[in-house]
């Protein structure tokens, strides 16, 4: 009973370090929060969704074209109306105001498309893949076991994209100091560009894989969002490792505290949990004071 | 503000469910309490300087405290309403005290995550909230001094008076020396901290007033809507008072009042159907914030400038 738990919270847990990988490089490299992540991920999802019903892909190549498609939707989005605020100063305070604001606008506006476009009915994405595996008394679906792969996959390019790669090398740059990055010739706003195209990336793929264990729908973006925001502050708000670290332990905790202690509570626990570290650790678990 | 706008404006407003339909006056009690709860958000944001995520919180806490006194205890609406908004006020000092020290993005995350345990709880504390179904049959406000609330227009002049006295205090609180110290708070904390101002107490004190104002228009949303629903309460409600201060105009009082007529009244009166509400919502607020980030007021202040005006202002 255990081990099972463990196991659904380990499924849980990759989806929710998915999501919250992609808000966290953002934060991590332009110090902005996005409230519109939560909606690119559910944006994401629909993509992968109408690819494989209007042109009849199979989820596995209707996945990296909706990757596609959501990069380019998030890049759009960010030279429309996030790099006009930022031009000058990624670090003014007036200026994550500024763009908290713009962000929340986008979140309305973005999830109130989606239900005039597809509707409010929630539709499941069918990943093709059937049949269970049995590890001692753990019973896992091979969707589940997909769903691990498909994270563990993710990270690895990640990692070789930030630590083997120029481009890599330059948006870590940028995150430890912008003016000094800038100095030596990068050129911020396509490199932070590359981090929204990026992180749509990601989006994408926790949306869809939601869309396989659950459900798609225009109103799923909320929770993702409200998980990565506490997963971050628990990892520290722009570390990588933490975003990985925090999303694991936040599957397991729900999955735990749900099954042990409280269904009905479980959300309210974690939000307890986070402002308790928060308190202790203002930067987070991993985070650094900047 | 201009010296006049103010009487002018209560004057329009008192006269007018004289002579307008009953919708009509529904749509105006609407608005004057949306008034009241952005009044409260234009505090925080314009003078305390935070965007609180967990606005929506202080009026859930007031709506849901003084209605189960009414409904348990058979409390008079006159007798809930002070416990209701001490028991705001005492959680935002609490509150408070834990997350103004969070500077920038945690503050706004801990208040989002303070505004969501206070939804669940709601939400999921069934023997006492009746869970996502909600309190039911909420009685307006019982008669005092001889004045009964039971008619819709008179309920929307108990709102009016609230609105209107929540106003006249806060531009007087925002001209004396406490509202002063929150400005220099705002601008600058370390140099406020170096000239002898108790930083974290003004913010604190700040925190508690908005507080103060949103939980009166909470007491007033059950009565208005005789029912109260934890869907009612979510993050989306705060980020409408954040459009409608940003819209009038941050860091002005008139502002949140403009915003509250310019995003309730008018998308009502339209009849949008229901997902052109929030479009409309997020789509001003991107192009407020891009092209016109001092909202209407400032947009109406750029329109009136006069080198005249300019040298007064000092700009």
């Amino acid at each position: 009973m255990l081990a099972q738990q463990v196991v659904n919270g380990i499924v849980l847990g990759s989806i929710y370090a998915l999501s919250a990988l992609g808000f966290t490089l953002i934060f991590g490299a332009a110090r902005l929060v996005n409230f519109a992540y939560g909606e690119i991920l559910m944006l994401g999802a629909f993509f992968t969704l109408t690819l494989m019903s209007a042109l009849g892909l199979p989820f596995f190549a209707a996945l990296p074209a909706g990757m596609a498609a959501t990069a380019l939707l998030s890049v759009v989005l960010f030279y429309l109306t996030i790099r006009p605020l930022t031009r000058k100063s990624y670090t003014s305070l007036q200026g994550e105001l500024q763009v908290i604001l713009v962000t929340l606008g986008l979140l309305y506006v973005l999830r109130e498309s989606a239900f005039i476009i597809w509707g409010s009915a929630p539709r499941k994405i069918e990943m093709g893949i059937s049949g269970i595996v049995l590890i001692g008394d753990v019973v896992l679906t091979r969707q589940r076991l997909v769903v691990i792969l498909i994270m563990a996959i993710m990270v690895t390019a990640l990692y070789l994209m930030l630590y083997r790669t120029r481009i890599g090398k330059a948006l870590r740059a940028i995150a430890q100091n912008r003016e000094g990055a800038a100095a030596i010739g990068l050129d911020g706003d396509r490199i932070i560009a590359f981090v929204f195209a990026v992180s749509g990336a990601l989006a994408c793929v926790a949306g869809s894989l939601l869309g396989t264990l659950y459900a798609v729908e225009p109103a799923m973006g909320g929770a993702p969002l409200l998980k990565a925001f506490v997963i971050v502050i628990f990892g520290g708000l722009g570390s990588v490792p933490g975003a990985i670290a925090g999303g694991l332990a936040l599957g397991l905790i729900e999955t735990l505290t749900g099954a042990y202690i409280s269904f009905a509570f479980k959300d309210i626990f974690t939000f307890l949990l986070l402002i308790a570290v928060l308190l202790l650790r203002p930067a987070g678990l991993f985070g650094r004071v900047r | 503000m201009n010296r006049l706008a103010l009487p002018l404006f209560v004057l329009v407003m008192a006269i007018l469910p004289q002579l307008v339909s009953d919708y009509q006056v529904y749509l105006m009690t609407l608005t004057v309490i949306w008034a009241i709860m952005a009044l409260s958000m234009g505090l925080v944001l314009g003078y305390v300087g935070q965007i609180n995520l967990g606005q929506i919180a202080f009026v859930a806490i007031a709506a849901y405290t003084s209605t189960l006194l009414r409904l348990n205890f058979e409390l008079s609406f006159w007798l809930a309403a002070p416990v209701a908004l001490a028991v705001v006020v005492a959680v935002a000092a609490i509150v408070g005290l834990i997350t103004l020290r969070l500077r920038g993005p945690f503050f706004i995350l801990v208040m989002l995550a303070f505004a969501e345990i206070v939804r669940l709880v709601i939400a999921n504390w069934q023997e006492v909230t009746n869970g996502p179904l909600g309190l039911r049959g909420i009685a307006p406000p019982e008669p005092i001094f001889g004045i009964s609330f039971a008619s819709k227009t008179a309920f929307y002049y108990l709102a009016l008076v609230v609105l209107v006295v929540s106003l006249a205090a806060l531009l007087r609180l925002v001209r004396s020396k406490t509202g002063r110290m929150l400005v220099a708070v705002r601008e600058d904390e370390i140099l406020a901290e170096f000239v002898g101002i108790p930083v974290m107490r003004q913010k604190v004190i700040g925190l508690c007033i908005s507080a103060f104002v949103a939980g009166l228009g909470g007491l007033l949303l059950g009565p208005f809507l005789t029912i109260l629903a934890p869907s009612q309460f979510t993050l989306f409600a705060s980020v409408d008072m954040i459009v409608m201060v940003v819209v009038g105009g941050v860091g002005t009082l008139a502002g949140p009042i403009i915003g509250a007529v310019f995003l309730t009244y008018i998308p009502e009166m339209l009849s949008f159907a229901n997902h052109f509400r929030p479009i409309l919502m997020g789509v001003v607020l991107i192009v407020v914030t891009l092209f016109a980030p001092r909202g209407i007021l400032g947009l109406l202040r750029s329109l009136k400038r006069t080198p005249a005006t300019e040298a007064r202002d000092g700009r």
